[in-house]
């Protein structure tokens, strides 16, 4: 799993827009969107929101997390304790990078944010860094995660799994018996 | 005294806070521990004016433009008022001042600190200072006596103490304080006041009293208590005029006593009960501000007004009303008594929603009322000047009259901001920018299909604006050389010249504007609306008969709201006209009284989506025009309801009433919103001020008339010419059908029959048989048998409509054959009435036939025997179908015909001439087969009254007395025949006939009717077996498709097939009803 398929996941969420133009209900596989009625704020999937804005269709409204205050708040909470705390959005990065990249313009405070969002990101995938290392270090057989995203449990998955994997093989090697093998 | 407590609103950060208004009274002006001094132009003020003073200010002191502010860095400091400049350091102690004063003509200033020292300083050479030392803790409060002879002090050494300026000694000291070491531990801030002008009075907060002690002997002449006070008293304060004092205590306890009577006259909590620590009078007299230790600002409002109780206390005020007509001022009347040597102002302002409270732009008037209006207190001179030549003028105490409110634009934000809107409505946003860099306009579509966006250089100074589907309109206001102009970007125009302006004549400004389908109106200062058509051709003008308070447009119809006359006590007095441009020109509302909630004013005016008029005021009350009950206006929603605080509100945007959406603008703490960060409409509900909305019934209530209320517009929409969703207007019906007939189920189960029958009458007929067949099945006999009274009421009430309105077998036809034309479900619901009928109608003849001068009690049974039996192909009669499904399912196990009759027999209050007389009286008055608003009329008709029909039908009676001229005279007979071939019978016809003759033996002088009568008597007594055989083989002798209906099940499906063709509606609503039973039966 790369990114850029978390980033596709991330784009179901919904997320409020103001369309700019009038149209009945429209009726998808996953669910009924709209009517959209100019100037209502309606709730649509973020590749929606994302395509609708591109076009200039619409304006976006950001998610009530999306505010310097609360992220401030969560970026100290997350500074203070050593286990994850509880994110708003288990999409909180890729919407940050979708919505701020698409539509810095309707986002108050968007460099704010953004660097609020990466210093959080930060914060946290230095701490599962950190556990990945004492989880090691000790020799555990198992650890408990909780609250991680799926960005995050993908950034260090495939390195923490291949790297378990050498550590296994060498750790097998050292045995006498297997050693005699090669 | 009616004192109006209005919401805190947030100040400073919490801790000690300190408040004082300036001069003029104009701002309130008030300190806190955050260190800044914000200067408030209303309590409203969403943008007050911050000067940082320092770290923390303890105490803020204001007079001649001249802030003085005890500072946390030791010092009192000076700073410019309104400016906000330092202006130096007036004195220093070695630790902080806790209060500073003025004395009364601003000369000198007083601290009291921490370093248990008093410092009396000149304002103008802080050099030529006095220090007064003898306290032995902290200072708590200073006072400087309006003669600046004495100075009174309080300290937390327990002891108040006066001094003599001059002398600089102590010349009376009472220890009638608690001791604390620290003004932070006192209990008290311990403020103390002299009486204003006489000085005579010195009130020191005692526990939980105020004591007053004599200037001349320094003793102790009265107490103030009451019993609300519960914790200590904090501050006092007097009124400007000496009569009352006010307090302010720990507890959160406002009070105002009149000293002379020593009667407490007002009483007021905290809304939160936190400490009050700052008080500060009026000027005028009519507002007391305070704020508390969470920093926080409130207002008393309308205090030492003139009510009643306060007059009769005190006789000695004076009262200075002042008008405000076309900005001059005049005095109209003021009045004092002559005995008193203290002449004070307790002023009963003409406006209860003085410029502090009025966040529109109204304040910017009421600032320059105060101003010219009230007397300012200089302080040099203690007598006021305005006093004078009032003297011996009776006391006025009626209602005050109102300031009238000014016109607005709906939609708009106050003008004197910089950033506003101009406005916002359901099509876009009109944004004004009047800042140093700019002055323009921004107009922006909520649909951009509709237009770009636009951009002004606003040269002309526009300050009202309107947006349409078409066009935008502006206008300013006229100045000495320029005259008042409108301008109107066209932007749908298919010309080049996409604008035009508009000089209005010299004088003459515009007040109000709107934009409508085509044509544009101003209101002027002329009273006075001109209107333009979209291109700028210039078309009616006519007159108001008051000054214009705002206008809506709406397709072709002009909403004007004006001055009907002067409102009293803080009521507006405001009319309403409604016209209908376009084709048909007529005023619909002919400038009734508008109603507001009280003390309001009018906030928004404008129309829903659908076009029906709304009105809201500021108390949140959003108020709708219902047509069907002679233009009366129902309150559908409080907006205050939804507010979190009391000083947030909701900025309406627009209404729509289907779907039911009141679109709005959340605003905290204030009522309008700003234009950034871009505020995000929200959308609010309507609620009915219904009774008991808790409960089922009265909620079920409230959604019914709110759905009546909401679906007016399609009646509306239709006899106005206009396409209408049939789809939504059918939803309604079901919607409203449903409810009625689930809180027809509850009164059941509530065995509230009478209830029922209520209920009943309001249903449509199809759905009184489903009514009757519920009631039948929770073996309420009685009530089912009301009901089908009901049922056949309505079916000729709703015949004789038929018959006004067309010739029902063309319609019939046209709907069974093709279901080409879109049918809504009132044709839907009416369609059944409607072969029912067509089916009666076509068996009149036949009873005409029978017997000629028969009653309609006779006639109905043997018609209904073969209703029940008859089921053509292609025609549903579900009417039919329930009163079977009754019968057989009556749990009474009575025999179905027996059943019947008695339903049938009651049936007498039905007049005789339905099918004949009214048939051929009618006549002339059918209306021609028009298609789709006839049958919508015609549904309005059934529904609501018959006056729109009538009115609809003198209109149309001409054009339609040709057409319709064939159809009842040929239907008749030809269908008589039909009938008559095809009538099945029932088994007590079958026994009729044959035991006619035995009974008219038996009575020769028998009529029909009688014949009948004793017949049905006869047939009664028969055995069942008897009467069943009479029945199989009356079922022998009709038609052999004819269904079953033992079984319920069976009938329903037999109804779903046979209406299948004609049409898919009905099933679906009945077994919706059906469920809704069921739902109901639990």
């Amino acid at each position: 799993m790369d990114p850029a398929e978390v980033e596709f996941l991330a784009e179901k969420e919904m997320v409020k827009i103001i369309p700019n133009f009038s149209l009945d209900k429209i009726y998808l596989i996953g669910g009924d969107l709209g009517p959209f009625n100019p100037g209502l704020p309606v709730e649509v999937p973020v590749w929606l929101a994302l395509n609708l804005k591109q076009r200039q269709k619409c304006r976006i409204v950001p998610p009530e997390w999306m505010d310097t205050d609360k992220l401030e708040e969560i970026r100290e909470q997350e500074r203070k304790l050593d286990t994850f705390t509880p994110i708003p959005s288990l999409y909180y990065m890729e919407l940050t990078k979708l919505l701020l990249n698409h539509s810095a313009d309707n986002i108050p405070k968007a460099d704010e944010i953004r660097t609020l969002v990466k210093d959080i990101w930060d914060t946290r995938v230095a701490k599962l860094r950190l556990s990945a290392d004492s989880f090691i270090s000790q020799q555990e057989a198992h650890a408990q995660l909780d609250n991680l995203t799926l960005m995050e449990i993908n950034t260090t998955r495939s390195f923490l799994l291949d790297s378990l994997n050498y550590m296994y093989k060498l750790r097998s090697n050292l045995q006498p018996g297997r050693s005699q093998d090669y | 005294m009616p004192c109006e407590r209005k919401p805190m609103r947030y100040g400073h950060s919490e801790g000690h806070t300190d408040v004082c208004f300036d001069d003029e009274g104009k701002c309130i002006v008030t300190c806190g521990s955050d260190g800044d001094v914000r200067i408030w132009e209303s309590l409203d003020d969403d943008d007050p004016k911050s000067i940082n003073v320092g770290e923390k200010v303890y105490s803020v002191a204001l007079k001649n433009g001249k802030l003085v502010t005890a500072v946390s860095n030791n010092t009192v400091q000076i700073h410019t008022f309104p400016e906000g400049d330092p202006d130096g350091i007036l004195t220093r102690f070695t630790t902080n001042a806790n209060h500073v004063t003025f004395n009364s003509s601003g000369s000198r200033v007083a601290a009291g600190s921490s370093d248990f020292i008093v410092k009396i300083v000149e304002v103008v050479d802080s050099s030529q200072q006095k220090t007064l030392r003898g306290h032995d803790a902290p200072i708590l409060s200073v006072a400087l006596d309006p003669s600046d002879e004495f100075l009174a002090s309080s300290s937390c050494d327990g002891s108040v103490t006066v001094w003599s300026i001059e002398s600089q000694t102590q010349v009376a000291q009472w220890k009638i304080l608690q001791k604390s070491s620290d003004v932070s531990n006192a209990k008290s801030l311990c403020r103390l006041a002299w009486q204003p002008h006489s000085g005579k009075l010195l009130a020191v907060p005692v526990d939980l009293t105020v004591q007053l002690y004599d200037k001349n002997t320094w003793t102790h002449v009265s107490t103030l208590s009451d019993d609300l006070i519960t914790q200590v008293v904090n501050v006092v304060v007097w009124s400007p005029c000496g009569k009352f004092l006010a307090a302010g205590t720990v507890g959160g306890n406002l009070l105002i006593w009149d000293v002379e009577a020593k009667l407490c006259i007002e009483r007021q909590k905290h809304e939160k009960g936190f400490t009050v620590c700052g008080m500060a009078w009026h000027p005028s007299g009519v507002r007391i501000a305070y704020t508390d230790t969470e920093g926080c600002l409130g207002l008393l409002e309308g205090v030492s007004s003139s009510s009643p109780s306060s007059s009769s206390t005190t006789p000695y005020c004076l009262f200075l009303f002042y008008f405000d007509y076309k900005n001059n001022f005049k005095q109209s009347h003021s009045a004092v008594d002559d005995d008193d040597d203290d002449l004070m102002p307790a002023t009963g302002r003409p406006r209860n929603r003085g410029s502090f409270l009025d966040d529109d732009d109204n304040s910017q008037d009421a600032g320059s009322v105060k101003l010219d209006g009230v007397p300012e207190e200089d302080g040099s001179s203690a007598i006021l000047p305005a006093v004078g030549p009032a003297v011996s003028r009776p006391v006025y105490e009626g209602p005050m009259p109102t300031q009238p409110q000014r016109a607005f634009q709906p939609g708009s934000t106050p003008v004197h901001l910089m950033h506003r809107f101009m406005v916002w409505n359901s099509v876009g946003i009109v944004r004004g920018y009047n800042d140093d860099q700019d002055n323009a306009i921004d107009v922006e579509f909520h649909d951009t299909a509709v237009h770009h966006a636009m951009h002004l250089t606003n040269t002309l100074g526009h300050t009202m604006a309107d947006l349409s589907q078409e066009a935008v309109l502006l206008a300013c206001e006229g100045t000495d050389e320029l005259a008042s102009k409108i301008q109107c970007l066209h932007f749908s125009c298919w010309d080049t010249h996409k604008d035009w302006i508009v000089d209005l004549p010299k004088g003459e400004d515009v007040r109000a504007l709107c934009l409508g389908q085509g044509w544009a109106a101003v209101a002027t200062s002329a009273l006075m609306v001109r209107l333009f058509s979209i291109g700028g051709v210039q078309k009616e003008i006519f007159s108001l008969p008051g000054a214009a308070v705002c206008m809506a447009g709406h397709g072709e119809q002009l909403l004007i709201v004006y001055h009907r006359g002067t409102g009293f006590d803080g009521d507006q007095a405001l009319g309403v006209q409604l016209l209908q441009l376009g084709s048909k020109r007529r005023q619909v509302i002919h400038g009734e009284p508008l109603p507001l909630s009280r003390k309001s004013y009018l906030a928004w005016l404008g129309f829903t989506a659908e076009g029906t008029p709304c009105c809201i005021d500021s108390e949140g009350v959003v108020r709708m025009l219902n047509r069907t009950l002679g233009n009366t206006w129902t309150p559908v929603c409080n907006t205050r309801d939804s507010c979190k605080s009391r000083s947030d509100h909701y900025w309406v945007v627009g209404v729509h009433e289907n779907p039911q959406q009141l679109r709005c603008i959340p605003c905290k703490g204030s009522r309008f919103p700003p234009t950034l960060p871009r505020p995000a409409v929200a959308v609010l509900p309507f609620n009915l001020p219904y009774c008991q909305t808790t409960t089922e019934k009265g909620q079920m209530e409230e959604q019914y008339w709110r759905s009546m209320l909401f679906h007016n517009h399609f009646g509306f929409l239709s006899s106005s010419g206009y396409e209408i969703d049939s789809e939504g207007q059918s939803q309604a019906e079901k919607e409203q059908q449903e409810l009625l007939m689930k809180m027809f189920a509850l009164s059941c189960k509530l065995e509230r029959e009478f209830r029922c029958v209520e209920l009943a009458e309001m249903m449509t007929h199809s759905v009184v048989t489903l009514a009757i067949r519920y009631a039948s099945r929770s073996r309420r006999m009685a009530l089912a048998q009301r009901l089908s009274e009901l049922a056949l009421e309505k079916a000729n009430q709703f015949q004789e409509e038929e018959l006004e309105e067309e010739e029902p077998t063309y319609q019939r036809l046209a709907w069974n054959s093709g279901g080409s034309r879109q049918m809504s479900s009132r044709q839907a619901q009416v369609e059944n009435g409607c072969e029912e009928e067509e089916e009666e109608e076509e068996d009149y003849p036949q009873e005409e036939q029978m017997d000629a001068e028969e009653s309609t009690e006779t006639r109905m049974p043997s018609k209904y025997a073969s209703l029940l039996k008859l089921n053509r192909e292609g025609r549903v009669n579900p009417f039919k179908v329930s009163g079977a499904g009754k019968s057989s399912s009556s749990p009474a196990g009575q025999p179905r015909t027996t059943n019947v009759l008695d339903s049938m027999t009651v049936s007498s209050r039905k007049p005789t001439p339905l099918g004949g007389t009214s048939k051929q009286g009618k006549a002339p008055v059918l209306k021609p087969l028009a298609p789709k608003p006839k049958s919508k009329t015609q549904a309005t008709l059934l529904q609501m009254s018959a006056s729109k029909g009538s009115s609809k039908k003198l209109e149309n009676s001409q054009t339609e007395a040709e057409k319709v001229k064939p159809a009842p005279a040929a239907t008749p007979p030809a269908s008589v025949e039909n009938v008559e071939n095809r009538k099945p019978k029932t088994g007590f016809q079958l026994w009729l006939e044959e035991n006619r003759k035995s009974i008219l033996t038996d009575n020769p002088d028998f009529k029909e009717m009688d014949v009948i009568k004793e017949g049905m008597g006869r047939f009664r007594t028969l055995s069942a077996e008897e009467r069943l055989n009479w029945t199989e083989k009356a079922k022998g002798d009709s038609d052999p498709k004819k269904r079953k209906r033992e079984d319920e099940e069976q009938l329903n499906e037999q109804m779903e097939s046979d209406e299948g063709s004609a049409k898919k509606k009905k099933p679906l609503d009945t077994s919706a009803k059906l469920s809704a039973f069921a739902f109901n039966k639990e």
